[in-house]
C-alpha cells in the first residue's frame, strides 16, 4: 500500500529530494561539529589529562577534579529530580482526571518551567540555595539548581510514557479488584520504565551541557572536591572559562569538549543498553 | 541483572545522605571567598594556589562572574574580596581597591591589513563613525567593520577615556561583542575589521597564529612590556576590592598578591606587574 502510494505521486519525488537535502544538512552539521571538536581536541587527550589537576589556570595539566565535581553535581541533580519527577508524573497521569483544572494547572506550570532560560535558574539557585539556605558556592547548590531545571523535562517525559500505557491494563487491574496503588505500582510503572530511563537521560544530557545555571551556584573552583559543600566547576563551565577568559586556553578547552562529548555518548549508549537488556520485559510502552 | 531500580535508588539516596553527613565538620581552615571579574579570576586562581601551597591551613575559593558581581558580593558579605578589572566608580567609594596588576587595551586589525599605525584623531574618526572606509586612513578601498565591546565592559571604559570627550552613546559599532576572545575571533576572521581588546589576550592569540596585528598607539608599541614600563597610554589596573577595614587574613592575602615574588606569575597569565 505504502509503496504504491509513494510511487504514484510524481510531486512526491520533489518533496523526497527536499527532505533528503534537509536530512543531509542536519547530518553534515553534526559531522562538522564533532569532527571539528575531535580534530582540535584529540591532541590534548591522554590518560593524565583525565586524572591530573589543572595547572596554569587550566591551560596545562588535566581535568581530574573537574570530572569528579561534574559527576557529583549530576548525581545530585538526577538523584533529586528523578524521584520527584516520577512522583509528579504518576500524580498527573494516574491521580488527576484528564483535562481537570488541577491537571492543566500543574501541566502549564511545568511547561512554563521548561521554558525558563537557564541563567534564570542560576540566579534563583544563587538566591535560594547559596544565600537563603546558606549552602554558598557548592556542589550541593549546583546539583539542586540543576535538579529544578531538569525536573519539568523528566516529569513530562515520564508522564507521556505513563499515558501511553493502554487503559486496558488499568481496567483489567480494577476488574481484579486491585487497589489503585497496586495498579500503578505493579502494572503501569513497570510498563513505563523506559520512560523513566529516557527522561533521566534527557535530563542528564541537558544538565551536563549547562553552564549559565552553574556559574552562580557551584562556582568555578578547580580544586579536588573534599566535600559536597566545596565549590567545584563542571566540564562545561571549564570549557566556557577556558575559551572566554583564559588567553591561550583553547587547546585545553577542546580537549575537555572531547571528554564531554564522549561522556554524553557513553550515557546515551548506557541508557540504550539498559532499556534493551534490563528493561526488555515489559519495557515496550 | 538482579539490581532492581529500587535498590539503585536506595543506594544513591544513601550515598547522598552519607556524604552530607560528613559535611558537619570544621577543620580550622582559614577560608576566603573571592568573586568578580572573569578577567582577573584566572590570575587570582593561580595566585591563590601559590598562596595555599606556601601557607598550609588556608583555603581560597576564586569565583568568576563579572566585576559588578564582585562589588555586590563584597557588600553583601558573600565574598570577602571582590575582583574588578577597572577602577572603583564614584558610587563605590564605600569599598577599598588594591591594585595587583596592569593590563593594556590594544587596537587590533587583520594581519593582511596594510595599515600599520593610526593616530588618535584617526581612531576617533573611525570610532565615531565619521570615517567609514580604510582608504581614508591610508588603507585599501574597503568598508571598515567596527567591532565594539558591549556596554559595561571594562575595556570599553578604558578605550572611551582615551577618546574623551566622545560619549559612550556616540561610540560607533558595526558588531558588538562581549569577551576578548570573541573580538579576536571576529577581527581574525574579517580582513576589514578593527577592534579593541586586552593586550595580553591579543598577544597570546597573535603568537598562536590568529591572523591579527596589534597597532601601536601614540607611537608606543602595543605590548605587555610597554604596559609594564608604564609607557602605554591605554592601561587599566586589575584591582582587588575589600570593605574599608579588611581583617588580618584578608590583608595577608592582598599583601601576598601585591608582592614582587609574583611578577613571573603575573606575566605568565598575560598581565603586566605594577612595577616593571
Amino acid at each position: 500500500m505504502l509503496e504504491r502510494a509513494r510511487a504514484r505521486s510524481g510531486g512526491g519525488r520533489f518533496a523526497g529530494v527536499v527532505l533528503g537535502i534537509a536530512a543531509a544538512l542536519g547530518l553534515a552539521v553534526f559531522v562538522w561539529i564533532v569532527g571539528d571538536i575531535v580534530g582540535r581536541g584529540i591532541g590534548s587527550l591522554s590518560w593524565d589529562f583525565l586524572r591530573a589537576e589543572p595547572l596554569d589556570a587550566g591551560r596545562a595539566g588535566g581535568i581530574g577534579p573537574i570530572l569528579v565535581s561534574t559527576a557529583l553535581i549530576l548525581t545530585i541533580a538526577i538523584g533529586v529530580a528523578a524521584p520527584l519527577g516520577l512522583a509528579t508524573a504518576v500524580f498527573l497521569s494516574e491521580r488527576l482526571p484528564g483535562r481537570s483544572r488541577g491537571q492543566r494547572l500543574v501541566s502549564t506550570c511545568l511547561d512554563v518551567l521548561a521554558a525558563v532560560p537557564s541563567i534564570a535558574f542560576g540566579l534563583f539557585g544563587n538566591a535560594l540555595f547559596c544565600r537563603a539556605l546558606g549552602l554558598g558556592f557548592s556542589i550541593v547548590s549546583g546539583g539542586l539548581t540543576l535538579a529544578c531545571m531538569i525536573l519539568p523535562w523528566v516529569t513530562r517525559t515520564v508522564e507521556q510514557h505513563l499515558r501511553s500505557v493502554p487503559d486496558a491494563y488499568r481496567l483489567g487491574g480494577a476488574a481484579l479488584a486491585l487497589s489503585r496503588t497496586t495498579i500503578v505500582w505493579r502494572l503501569v510503572l513497570p510498563s513505563a520504565r523506559r520512560g523513566l530511563v529516557v527522561g533521566v537521560v534527557l535530563g542528564t544530557a541537558r544538565a551536563a551541557a549547562e553552564t549559565a545555571a552553574l556559574l552562580f551556584t557551584s562556582g568555578s573552583v578547580m580544586r579536588w572536591p573534599t566535600s559536597l559543600l566545596d565549590s567545584g566547576r563542571t566540564v562545561s563551565v571549564h570549557i566556557y572559562e577556558l575559551s572566554m577568559n583564559v588567553p591561550g586556553g583553547s587547546d585545553a578547552a577542546y580537549g575537555a569538549a572531547v571528554v564531554l562529548l564522549v561522556a554524553l555518548l557513553g550515557i546515551q549508549a548506557l541508557a540504550k543498553w539498559l532499556t534493551e537488556r534490563w528493561l526488555g520485559r515489559g519495557g515496550e510502552a | 541483572m538482579s539490581l532492581s531500580p529500587r535498590t539503585i535508588g536506595a543506594a544513591i539516596l544513601l550515598l547522598i545522605v552519607a556524604a552530607l553527613g560528613c559535611e558537619l565538620r570544621d577543620d580550622g581552615e582559614t577560608t576566603l571567598v573571592l568573586t568578580g571579574s572573569s578577567t582577573v579570576a584566572p590570575l587570582m586562581t593561580e595566585i591563590a594556589k601559590r598562596f595555599e601551597s606556601e601557607n598550609p591551613g588556608w583555603r581560597i575559593d576564586v569565583q568568576a562572574g563579572g566585576s559588578s558581581r564582585g562589588i555586590a558580593d563584597v557588600r553583601s558579605g558573600l565574598a570577602q574580596i571582590g575582583m574588578i578589572s577597572r577602577e572603583l566608580a564614584p558610587d563605590e567609594k564605600d569599598l577599598r581597591a588594591w591594585a595587583i596588576a596592569r593590563d593594556g587595551v590594544a587596537l587590533i586589525v587583520h594581519r593582511s591589513n596594510p595599515v600599520r599605525a593610526l593616530d588618535r584623531s584617526q581612531i576617533l574618526a573611525i570610532y565615531s563613525g565619521r570615517v567609514r572606509n580604510w582608504r581614508e586612513v591610508g588603507g585599501r578601498d574597503a568598508e571598515i567593520t567596527v567591532v565594539t565591546k558591549a556596554e559595561g565592559r571594562a575595556t570599553r571604559q578604558v578605550f572611551l577615556e582615551y577618546l574623551a570627550p566622545l560619549a559612550s552613546a556616540e561610540l560607533h559599532a558595526d558588531i558588538i561583542i562581549g569577551h576578548n576572545a570573541q573580538a579576536i575571533q571576529t577581527v581574525g576572521g574579517n580582513p576589514h575589521a578593527i577592534g579593541f581588546v586586552s593586550i595580553g589576550a591579543a598577544e597570546v592569540d597573535a603568537e598562536r597564529g590568529t591572523p591579527i596585528r596589534l597597532l601601536p598607539i601614540d607611537g608606543r608599541p602595543a605590548s605587555l612590556d610597554a604596559v609594564a614600563a608604564g609607557e602605554f597610554p591605554l592601561t587599566r589596573h586589575l584591582n582587588l576590592v575589600t570593605r574599608s577595614e579588611p581583617g588580618p587574613a584578608i590583608e595577608a592575602l592582598i599583601r601576598f598578591a601585591r608582592s614582587e615574588q609574583l611578577h613571573d606569575l603575573i606575566r605568565a597569565q598575560s598581565f603586566a606587574p605594577l612595577q616593571p
